[in-house]
C-alpha cells in the first residue's frame, strides 16, 4: 500500500502550490484530481485583490482582511510570503512574472476587447501595463481562422473601453487579421494548436515573418502590438523574445477563453516542480472516499477498473474548488454538499444563492459558499451554526472552496490560493 | 411615410405569417409588422410539439380532429420543419384505468391515429421510460422547427408580393367611426414612424391581442397562460412521450434536435411578457415528468422558459360564441381558434382578430382568417396553402445535428470553421444568414441559425458572432462603434438572459456552468455593462436574448 505524508486534492493554483510547498520541505506528496482544473481557464494575471479596482492589490488584500470571514482575514499575513514564492517558482520555472503588490491595477486588455485590471502579470503581459505614451498606438493582430480573437472586435471595443476613461488608453486602435497560407482552409484552430506552431522554431520564424510583414503596411510610429495568448507553451520564453525581435517593439499577449495557454504554463511549471521533488501526481481520479483511525485521515481510497487503490496518508489537504472548481456541488434536491468528505459548508440561504443580474454588486451570493476553517485551515463548523458535530482532523482547506471570498468581484482567487496554500504547508 | 396596403396583419407568429402567405397566394397585397423578429412571441416560446390530435380526443374532440389533419398537411407542406419522431401516450401506475380504457375509441372517433402496442415494444424502444407502464399508445406526434415554418411561410408571401416589417411596433390605430383610417408604426431600431393605410386590419396579436384591440377602441378579452418548459441537455427518449390522462402539468417531453422539452404548466397571468419562471413550477414540472422517466432529476436541466397561451374569453352573453359553453379556467378553455369579425360585434368594420388554437393549426387559422377577409373585401379566391408545398423544403436529414457538418464537407468546403460547436453552426451558415438579415441582433441569429442553442448556452459562439459581425463590417469600412455596442450588449446581455434561464434549475452541472461562465467572461476577460445603455444609441435589437432553447 503506499505511503505518503499528505494527500492533496485538487490540482489547480492552490492544490499545486500547496503540493510543492509541501515537496520543498521534504514531505511526501500525492496530488489526487479528477481533472486538470481551472488552471486552463485562467487567463494569466495573478489576481490578489482588487478592491477597489484602481487601487493596489496590497490595498484590497487589507480590505478584504477587514470583511469578517473573508479567507484574508486568516491569512493576510502571509500574502507577501506567498506571492514572492510564487514569483520566484514561475520565474525559476521560466516563467517570469512582473509586477508586486504595491503596482496599482491597471487596465490590462483581453480578446473580449474590454479592459481588466491587472496589477502581477506574466512577462508576455508586462507591455501592456505601462501607461500609454502620447501617440502611441495599439495593433491588435490575429491569424485568420482563430475563433477565439476577432481583431476588428477586439479593436472597436477597446476603443471603447478606454474612452470611458479619456486620456488613459494608446492615441489609436488598429486592427490587422494575417492568414497564414499553410493554413489555408484550416479554420478551427485553437490557442493550444497555435501555441504548438509558436513552440516549433521553424514555424513561428514563417508566422512572426507574415506578421512582421502585414505590420509593415500599417501605422508607423511608435505602438505596441497585441497577440493572442498563444506565444508558445513548451518553448514560451523564446517565442515571446522571437515575437518582440520580429515585430520591433512591445508585444503583449490578450487572455483568452479556455483553453488558456497562460494558465496552461503556470500548471506546467507547477507540476515539473512537484515532480522534480519526487511528488506524484495521479490525474482522472476522483476520491472515491477517506478513512479514518480515531477520527484522524489514515487512508484516502481511490477508485479504480479493476480494484480501489488506497493511499495511507496522516494528512489530507482539499483544494478541490468552490461550485465552480467541483468542490461543492448542489443536489437537485436543494442544498450544496461538499464532494470528498461531506464537511458542513457555510452558504447563504438557497433563495439568495443568485443575484437578479449577472452584473450585480458583489455578484451571486452564492459565490461566499464554502468551508469555514480556523487559523490554520482546519475545518470548522459553519459561521451562525448550531450544530456541533466533530469534523475529522489531520485536514486543511485551501484555495476557492475556503468559505467568505467572492473570487470573481474581488479578484482575490489566486491571492487566496497561495497564501493558504503557504499557510496549510508551513 | 405613408404606405398603403390591402391588409395589415399584426403579429408575427405562426399564425400572422400563415395569414401573410395566404393573403399573398390569394393575390391579396399584406403587410406583415412584428414588434419583434418573427416568432420572438409565443410561436418561439413553445414546446415544439406537432400535435396528432391526442391530446384533445376527451376534452375537445374537435380541436382533436383539427389537429389531425393539420398534422398531416404540414408534414406536406412544411416537411424540412418536421422531425417524424413519433408519439406514444402512456398510461403510468398513478394514472386512471377509465381514461386509458376510452383513449383509443376517443382517438378513432375523433380521427385521430392511434395504435395501442405491448409496453415492452415501447419500453425496448425508450429505455429511460419508467418500467411500470402499463399500456402504451402509438400516435402521430413529431417534433417542429417554428422559426423555420414561419420564416418559410414568410418568404413564400413575399415571393407573392407581400411585405415584412421586422421590429415595427403598432403604436396607434387612428379611428373615424366604423373606420380604421390608418395605423402608426414605430420602428424599434431606428425610431422612425410609418403611417399604414389599410383597407383592413389582422390582428393575429396572440397574447397581446387584447392590447391590439384596445387600440382600435374594440374590448377583446384574452387570458394569457403562462406555460413553463424545462430543457433538458439531451434527447432523453427518441419519440414524443404523453402521459395518457387528463391533460395536466409536466406529461409531456418533445425531444427536438439535441434537447428535450419538459411541458408544460398553465398559470394564469395578467402581462402576456411575464414570462418569469418560478421555482415551484420547476419543482411541480419535476415532480410529474418523474412519472414518466424516473431518473429525471439527475439530468442535467440547461434553463427554464416561459411561453404565454393566447386563450380566449368569449364575452358572456356570445351565446353563438364558439368555446362559449366551456366553463372558464386555463386547460379547460377550448383550444380551437377563433376567427373574430369586430364589424359583427364590436362596431369596426375592417378589423379581424384571429384567437385561440395551437401552432399546430396555424395554417387551418390562417385559412379562416382569410376566408373571413375575402368575404369582406368582396373578392373571392381558393385557398392553396394546404396543397402548395412550402419553399426550402428540400429533404434532408433536418434535425441529425451532424447535417450542416455533412453538407458542407459534401461540397468540398473541408474545415468548416465552426463557430457554435453545439449546434455545429458553421462559418458559411452565419455568413449566409448575416448576408440576408444583418443588421439584426445576435437573438435573430440564434433563432435563424441555432446558434447558442447547445449545452454551452452560447457561452463561447456569442462573442464569436460578434467578432465575425465586426470583421465584416470592417471589411466594408462601416464604422465599428456600433458594434462594439453591440459586443459588449451581447455579451452582458447574454449573461443576463442565461441567468434568467438557470435561477430557476440553479443546480448541478448548470450552476456549475453558470457560475463557471460568469467567472470566464466577468473575470478572466473583464465584461462589464456598457456605462451607456445601449437600448438608447442603437435599440433592442441588439440586447441579444442568446440563450434560450428553442423557446
Amino acid at each position: 500500500m503506499p505511503s505518503v505524508d499528505v494527500v492533496v486534492v485538487g490540482s489547480g493554483l492552490a492544490g499545486l502550490a500547496t503540493a510543492v510547498r509541501f515537496a520543498e520541505d521534504g514531505a511526501r506528496v500525492a496530488v489526487v484530481a479528477a481533472g486538470s482544473a481551472t488552471l486552463s481557464w485562467a487567463g494569466g494575471p495573478l489576481d490578489v485583490a482588487a478592491v477597489p479596482p484602481d487601487g493596489t492589490p496590497r490595498e484590497g488584500v487589507a480590505n478584504l482582511a477587514a470583511r469578517p470571514g473573508h479567507p484574508y482575514a486568516i491569512l493576510a499575513d502571509d500574502i507577501d510570503a506567498a506571492v514572492a514564492w510564487f514569483g520566484v517558482t514561475m520565474a525559476n520555472g521560466g516563467l517570469p512574472y512582473e509586477g508586486d503588490l504595491d503596482r496599482p491595477l491597471r487596465p490590462l486588455p483581453t480578446a473580449l476587447g474590454a479592459t481588466r485590471p491587472a496589477a502581477i502579470v506574466p512577462a508576455a503581459m508586462a507591455d501592456a501595463m505601462e501607461p500609454w505614451r502620447p501617440g502611441e498606438g495599439l495593433v491588435v493582430m490575429g491569424i485568420q481562422g482563430d475563433k477565439d480573437l476577432w481583431p476588428a472586435a477586439v479593436a472597436a471595443g477597446l476603443r471603447q473601453a478606454f474612452a470611458a476613461v479619456p486620456g488613459t488608453g494608446p492615441a489609436s486602435i488598429t486592427a490587422v487579421t494575417v492568414a497564414l497560407p499553410d493554413l489555408a482552409g484550416r479554420r478551427n484552430r485553437s490557442a493550444l494548436d497555435m501555441a504548438r506552431r509558436f513552440d516549433d522554431p521553424r514555424q513561428r520564424a514563417a508566422i512572426l515573418g507574415r506578421l512582421g510583414r502585414a505590420l509593415d503596411g500599417g501605422p508607423g510610429g511608435e505602438r505596441r502590438i497585441a497577440l493572442p495568448a498563444a506565444l508558445g507553451l513548451a518553448d514560451h520564453a523564446a517565442a515571446l523574445a522571437a515575437a518582440r525581435e520580429a515585430l520591433g517593439g512591445p508585444v503583449f499577449e490578450l487572455p483568452m477563453v479556455p483553453p488558456s495557454i497562460p494558465g496552461l504554463r503556470v500548471q506546467a511549471v507547477l507540476r515539473r516542480r512537484l515532480l522534480a521533488l519526487g511528488g506524484r501526481i495521479l490525474l482522472g481520479e476522483a476520491v472515491a472516499r477517506v478513512e479514518l483511525d480515531a477520527g484522524r485521515v489514515a487512508r484516502v481510497i481511490l477508485p479504480a477498473a479493476a480494484r480501489e487503490t488506497t493511499i495511507q496518508a496522516p494528512a489530507l489537504v482539499l483544494a478541490t474548488g468552490g461550485l465552480t472548481g467541483g468542490g461543492l456541488v448542489a443536489p437537485a434536491s436543494g442544498g450544496l454538499r461538499e464532494t470528498v468528505l461531506g464537511l458542513p459548508v457555510e452558504a447563504p440561504p438557497e433563495a439568495d444563492w443568485l443575484a437578479s443580474r449577472a452584473d450585480a454588486p458583489g455578484g451571486h451570493p452564492i459565490a461566499l459558499a464554502g468551508i469555514r476553517t480556523d487559523a490554520q485551515l482546519r475545518p470548522v463548523a459553519p459561521l451562525g451554526s448550531t450544530v456541533r458535530r466533530r469534523l475529522p482532523s489531520g485536514v486543511r482547506i485551501v484555495g476557492s472552496l475556503l468559505a467568505g471570498q467572492r473570487f470573481v468581484d474581488e479578484r482575490c482567487g489566486d491571492g487566496v490560493a497561495l497564501a493558504s496554500a503557504w499557510r496549510a504547508a508551513a | 411615410m405613408t404606405t398603403t396596403t390591402d391588409v395589415l396583419v399584426i403579429g408575427g407568429g405562426a399564425t400572422g405569417a400563415g395569414v401573410l402567405r395566404d393573403l399573398a397566394r390569394r393575390g391579396l397585397r399584406g403587410l406583415l409588422v412584428d414588434r419583434g423578429d418573427p416568432g420572438s412571441g409565443t410561436s418561439g416560446r413553445y414546446h415544439g410539439l406537432l400535435h396528432s390530435g391526442a391530446r384533445y380526443v376527451v376534452s375537445d374532440p374537435l380541436a382533436a380532429r383539427e389537429c389531425a389533419a393539420e398534422n398531416e398537411v404540414l408534414r406536406r407542406i412544411a416537411p424540412r420543419t418536421i422531425e417524424d419522431s413519433g408519439g406514444w401516450y402512456v398510461q403510468g401506475p398513478g394514472d386512471p384505468d377509465a381514461y386509458a380504457a376510452g383513449f383509443a375509441a376517443a382517438c378513432a372517433a375523433a380521427g385521430v391515429p392511434c395504435e395501442e402496442r405491448p409496453v415492452v415494444e415501447l419500453l425496448a424502444r425508450e429505455p429511460r421510460l419508467h418500467p411500470g407502464l402499463l399500456r402504451a399508445f402509438r400516435v402521430r406526434d413529431a417534433a417542429l422547427e417554428p422559426w423555420e415554418l414561419i420564416e418559410a411561410n414568410l418568404a413564400d408571401a413575399v415571393a407573392h408580393g407581400a411585405a415584412v416589417r421586422r421590429y415595427a411596433r403598432v403604436t396607434a390605430m387612428e379611428r373615424a367611426g366604423r373606420r380604421i383610417l390608418s395605423v402608426t408604426l414605430a420602428d424599434e431600431r431606428s425610431g422612425s414612424i410609418e403611417r399604414i393605410v389599410p383597407r383592413l386590419v389582422v390582428s393575429a396579436a396572440g397574447a397581446w391581442a387584447g392590447r391590439v384591440a384596445a387600440l382600435a377602441g374594440v374590448r377583446l378579452r384574452i387570458l394569457p397562460g403562462k406555460g413553463t418548459m424545462l430543457v433538458f441537455a439531451e434527447r432523453l427518449s427518441d419519440a414524443v412521450i404523453n402521459r395518457c390522462h387528463p391533460p395536466g402539468d409536466g406529461d409531456l417531453i418533445v425531444p427536438i434536435h439535441t434537447v428535450s422539452i419538459l411541458g408544460t404548466t398553465d398559470v394564469q397571468v395578467t402581462d402576456p411578457d411575464d414570462t418569469a419562471v418560478e421555482r415551484a413550477e420547476v419543482a411541480a414540472l419535476l415532480s410529474e415528468g418523474e412519472r414518466l422517466f424516473p431518473a429525471l432529476r439527475e439530468r442535467r436541466v440547461l434553463r427554464a422558459y416561459a411561453g404565454v397561451r393566447p386563450l380566449y374569453e368569449p364575452p358572456a352573453d356570445d351565446g353563438d360564441g364558439p368555446g362559449a359553453t366551456a366553463p372558464p379556467g386555463g386547460r379547460m378553455i377550448r383550444r380551437s381558434h377563433v376567427v373574430i369579425d369586430h364589424a359583427a360585434h364590436d362596431d369596426v368594420d375592417d378589423f379581424v382578430s384571429i384567437v385561440g388554437g395551437k401552432l399546430t393549426t396555424c395554417r387551418l387559422m390562417a385559412e379562416e382568417t382569410v376566408d373571413v377577409v375575402m368575404r369582406k373585401l368582396g373578392t373571392s379566391a381558393r385557398c392553396t396553402t394546404a396543397a402548395e408545398v412550402l419553399p426550402g423544403q428540400e429533404p434532408r436529414h433536418n434535425h441529425w445535428l451532424g447535417a450542416r457538418l455533412a453538407a458542407h464537407e459534401a461540397a468540398g468546403g473541408g474545415d468548416a470553421g465552426l463557430i457554435c460547436e453545439c449546434e455545429l453552426v458553421t462559418r458559411p451558415d452565419l455568413d449566409a444568414f448575416l448576408d440576408e438579415r444583418w443588421p439584426c441582433s445576435l437573438d435573430d441569429v440564434r433563432r435563424g441559425t441555432r446558434l447558442g442553442m447547445g449545452p454551452c448556452q452560447g457561452g463561447f459562439c456569442t462573442f464569436r458572432a460578434a467578432g465575425v459581425i465586426a470583421e465584416r463590417e470592417a471589411r466594408r469600412g462601416a464604422s465599428l462603434d456600433g458594434v462594439a455596442d453591440l459586443a459588449s450588449a451581447s455579451a452582458a446581455s447574454f449573461l443576463d438572459e442565461r441567468l434568467k434561464g438557470v435561477r430557476a434549475v440553479a443546480w448541478g452541472r448548470q450552476l456549475q456552468e453558470l457560475l463557471l461562465v460568469e467567472g470566464l467572461y466577468r473575470g478572466v476577460l473583464g465584461s462589464t455593462r456598457p456605462a451607456v445603455d445601449v437600448g438608447a444609441s442603437l435599440d433592442d435589437s441588439v440586447a441579444p436574448r442568446v440563450a434560450h432553447a428553442v423557446g
